[in-house]
């Protein structure tokens, strides 16, 4: 096992999502709920590449549902299961009505992204989701107070899983050519006097 | 009291501007040498187990009120034609760690097999900082050379340089397993912005002298000199610095609207005083003449700092000569500032900025404990505002770069992306290289004049978090957006990916909130620069501990 910083974990995380497909921003969003995650289970790196892995598979919420969300109607499962991330990020941008919580959203795929996205929000799942839960449906209800980030742990990760993930980080890397090595970095000057 | 508005960040963040900055009583080190001072320190020489040639290891132990800290320091012989100030080095004449605590016999020697190896070594949280230097070859030979012989160096050669060890790189905040920033921001003396990098670098100047005083003493045991005391104080230690450190203000808004808005906080204070005390003129007059000698020794290879620099020191006699009749008039500080606005360069005026500063201590550094941030407050999104507000206040925020026109191949010829051999930033040409479409999101302007135009395709009164919800490739720009609407100083004002973007303008604005002098632009990407260079020795304001007392 290889212990990583908290930063580490952020970094990498931030970087494989990006690499995986979501969006820049969307990939800082899941960069920091991947520290949330890894500061309460050592199998962070296991669900962050579940993640990676599986972000061609989910898709996002269609506007149809999200009225029926904030509407307080009963939900309707589409035919593939929920981006976790997306799904979170609507929640945090534009948290639903107080009228419409509790809520309930079907058919989540690898749930626990949701419950460590809305860690920072005053919500969170009614009931707790393991690591690896594939598919499940959510209830999202309202607390007091976001949750206090928690310091002094450290993400530990096997290196299997490791490589997996810098797999999918070296995606937003772009090898060097002969010119970028000389003029990337800041042009050929002698620097060694 | 006059109130004074605070110079707005349209004259504050722009590049050139930024690119004249110079540090100020403000700036980290200074305030971590204040703290040091206030609260006491002690510092001893736990280890120093080097050989004839200076190799091998030495600890310093730092003892503040509440805890211990230590400079871990190898030496290790390196070929000359491995010597770079480059990232893509691999190998250094010393490494480094700031370590929590006395490291015991057994943690040396953890520390010994991977500090040399820098990035490719692995560190724990007791690890605080990680950094290397290098040698600056020929000055330090000269240097051991001459106390050998009992003589002390050639005070303007040596003078000229600054320093006889450059530092190539200082990590923190969790890097390469290192402790995270989290862990030591609750404690009052590593709280500040980079005091932790900053407390390791003033330990390394410390053995940077010690190392030459041991080889010189090595070489001739009876008839060797130590280095002069005012010349140990008049060196620094020496820096490269390259794009790595570029981003850091972009992807730190919120830090870096509270760095800045802390100096310009006190310039205002400052030129509001409606009275210049006897005290603070003599203050002023000497770190004006502390400036004045200091822009003598400063060299640089760079046609355009050289020319800055002649000018600067113009400007410094200017100011000379007028000083006694600007500080008769009345709110004599302002007067001198709208002085150097009127007819100073911009290194000129920075250059007065900090200056102004320097006499007034009790007026302004309660503001450096501001600046830091809790970047939490910047990662969430408000999506329950319009489509049609947000577009307005991108227009607002962003009226600066409404006349860059990004169809122009100039203003969009550079990309910024991480290398896969160095996993370091790079700036790269975008007509010219492949990997565009792997660009970094530094490209600010352009996207937020992109994210204005796609939201001015949707209906005005739609949610944010609807837009956002088909359209999360503007994500990282709305949450920007927010952020430099209600933080003024954390956008740079000026596009950064244009044909004609020097980044060793933004290095330079970084470095000086560090404490940064003797700029030396070697190139448009990558300068060199010293700390700590004329500032008390870490064993002048740190009473030195007993040998042997505990730590």
């Amino acid at each position: 096992m290889i212990d990583l910083s908290l930063n580490e974990v952020e970094t990498l995380s931030a970087k494989a999502a990006r690499g995986a497909g979501f969006s820049w921003g969307l990939a800082e969003d899941i960069g920091r709920a991947a520290r949330q995650i890894a500061v309460e289970d050592e199998n962070w790196g296991s669900a962050m590449l579940s993640l990676v892995e599986n972000a061609q598979s989910f898709e996002a919420p269609a506007p149809d549902r999200t009225t029926r969300w904030r509407n307080g109607e009963a939900d309707v499962a589409a035919a593939r299961p929920l981006c976790p991330i997306r799904t979170a990020a609507l929640l945090l941008d534009d948290p639903p009505p107080a009228s419409a919580m509790p809520l309930t959203i079907l058919d989540v795929g690898l749930p626990v992204w949701l419950d460590a996205m809305l860690r920072r929000s005053n919500m969170r799942m009614a009931r707790p989701v393991g690591l690896m839960t594939p598919l499940a449906d959510v209830i999202i209800e309202g607390r007091a107070a976001a949750m206090q980030p928690i310091t002094g742990r450290r993400g530990a990760i096997d290196e299997r899983t490791l490589a997996a993930l810098n797999s999918f980080a070296a995606k937003t890397y772009v090898p060097e050519s002969e010119r970028s090595r000389v003029r990337g970095a800041g042009g050929g000057r002698v620097d060694d006097e | 009291m006059t109130a004074i508005a605070l110079r707005p960040p349209e004259v504050v963040m722009r590049l050139q501007r930024l690119g004249a900055a110079h540090p100020t009583r403000l700036s980290f080190l200074r305030q971590l040498i204040r703290r040091a001072t206030r609260e006491g320190w002690r510092v001893r020489k736990d280890r120093f187990d080097l050989d004839d040639h200076g190799f091998g290891h030495a600890v310093y132990a730092v003892e503040t009120p509440a805890r211990t800290y230590s400079l871990v320091a190898f030496s290790t012989p390196l070929d000359d034609e491995k010597r770079s100030d480059r990232v893509i080095a691999q190998a250094w004449d010393t490494s480094y760690v700031l370590y929590d605590g006395l490291p015991d016999v057994a943690e040396i020697a953890r520390l010994e097999a991977n500090a040399p190896l820098q990035e490719v070594g692995r560190f724990t949280s007791r690890e605080l900082v990680l950094a290397r230097a290098n040698k600056s070859v020929r000055l330090f030979e000269e240097v051991a050379s001459a106390l050998a012989q009992g003589q002390q160096p050639d005070e303007e050669q040596l003078l000229g340089v600054g320093y006889l060890l450059r530092t190539t790189a200082v990590y923190g905040n969790g890097k390469f397993g290192i402790a995270d920033r989290d862990e030591i921001a609750s404690r009052p003396e590593l709280s500040g912005s980079f005091q932790a990098e900053m407390l390791t670098v003033w330990l390394i100047r410390s053995f940077t002298l010690d190392l030459v005083d041991h080889i010189a003493h090595r070489r001739n045991p009876i008839g060797a000199a130590r280095l002069a005391p005012d010349l140990r104080r008049a060196l620094g230690v020496g820096n490269a610095t390259g794009l790595g450190m570029a981003p850091f203000l972009v992807r730190h808004p919120l830090l870096t609207h509270s760095w800045f808005l802390a100096r310009e906080t006190a310039l205002a204070r400052v030129r509001a005083e409606p009275h210049a005390g006897e005290m603070e003129r003599k203050a002023f007059l000497q770190a004006l003449t502390d400036l004045r000698r200091r822009v003598t020794r400063w060299y640089s290879d760079d046609s355009r700092q050289a020319a800055a620099t002649r000018l600067l020191a113009d400007n410094l006699d200017t100011l000379t000569e007028n000083l006694d009749q600007l500080l008769a008039k009345p709110h004599p500080w302002d007067a001198l500032y709208r002085f150097a606005e009127d007819r100073f360069s911009l290194e000129g005026q920075e250059a007065c900025v900090s200056l102004l500063l320097e006499p007034h201590g009790a007026l302004v550094d309660d503001l450096g404990d501001t600046m830091k941030a809790d970047e939490t407050p910047g990662h969430a999104i408000d999506g329950s505002v319009t489509c049609g507000s947000l577009r307005q206040a991108l227009l607002d925020s962003y009226s600066w770069a409404a006349s860059v026109d990004f169809d122009d191949p100039a203003a969009n010829a550079r990309f910024w992306y991480v290398s896969a051999e160095k996993l370091e930033p790079r700036l790269g040409e975008r007509f010219e290289e492949d990997g565009a479409e792997l660009e970094q999101p530094l490209a600010t302007a352009r996207d937020a004049l992109g994210l204005a135009a796609a939201l001015a395709q949707e209906p005005a009164s739609n949610r944010l978090a609807d837009f956002l919800l088909h359209r999360p490739q503007w994500r990282h720009a709305a949450r920007r957006a927010q952020i430099v609407a209600r933080f003024p100083y954390s956008e740079i004002h000026d596009n950064l990916i244009g044909a004609d973007l020097r980044p060793v303008d933004i290095l330079r604005a970084k470095l000086a909130f560090f404490g940064a002098r003797s700029f030396d632009p070697r190139s448009d990407r990558w300068l060199r620069i010293a700390l700590f260079s004329g500032e008390p020795l870490i064993e002048d304001v740190a009473t030195p501990a007993p040998a042997g007392a505990a730590a």
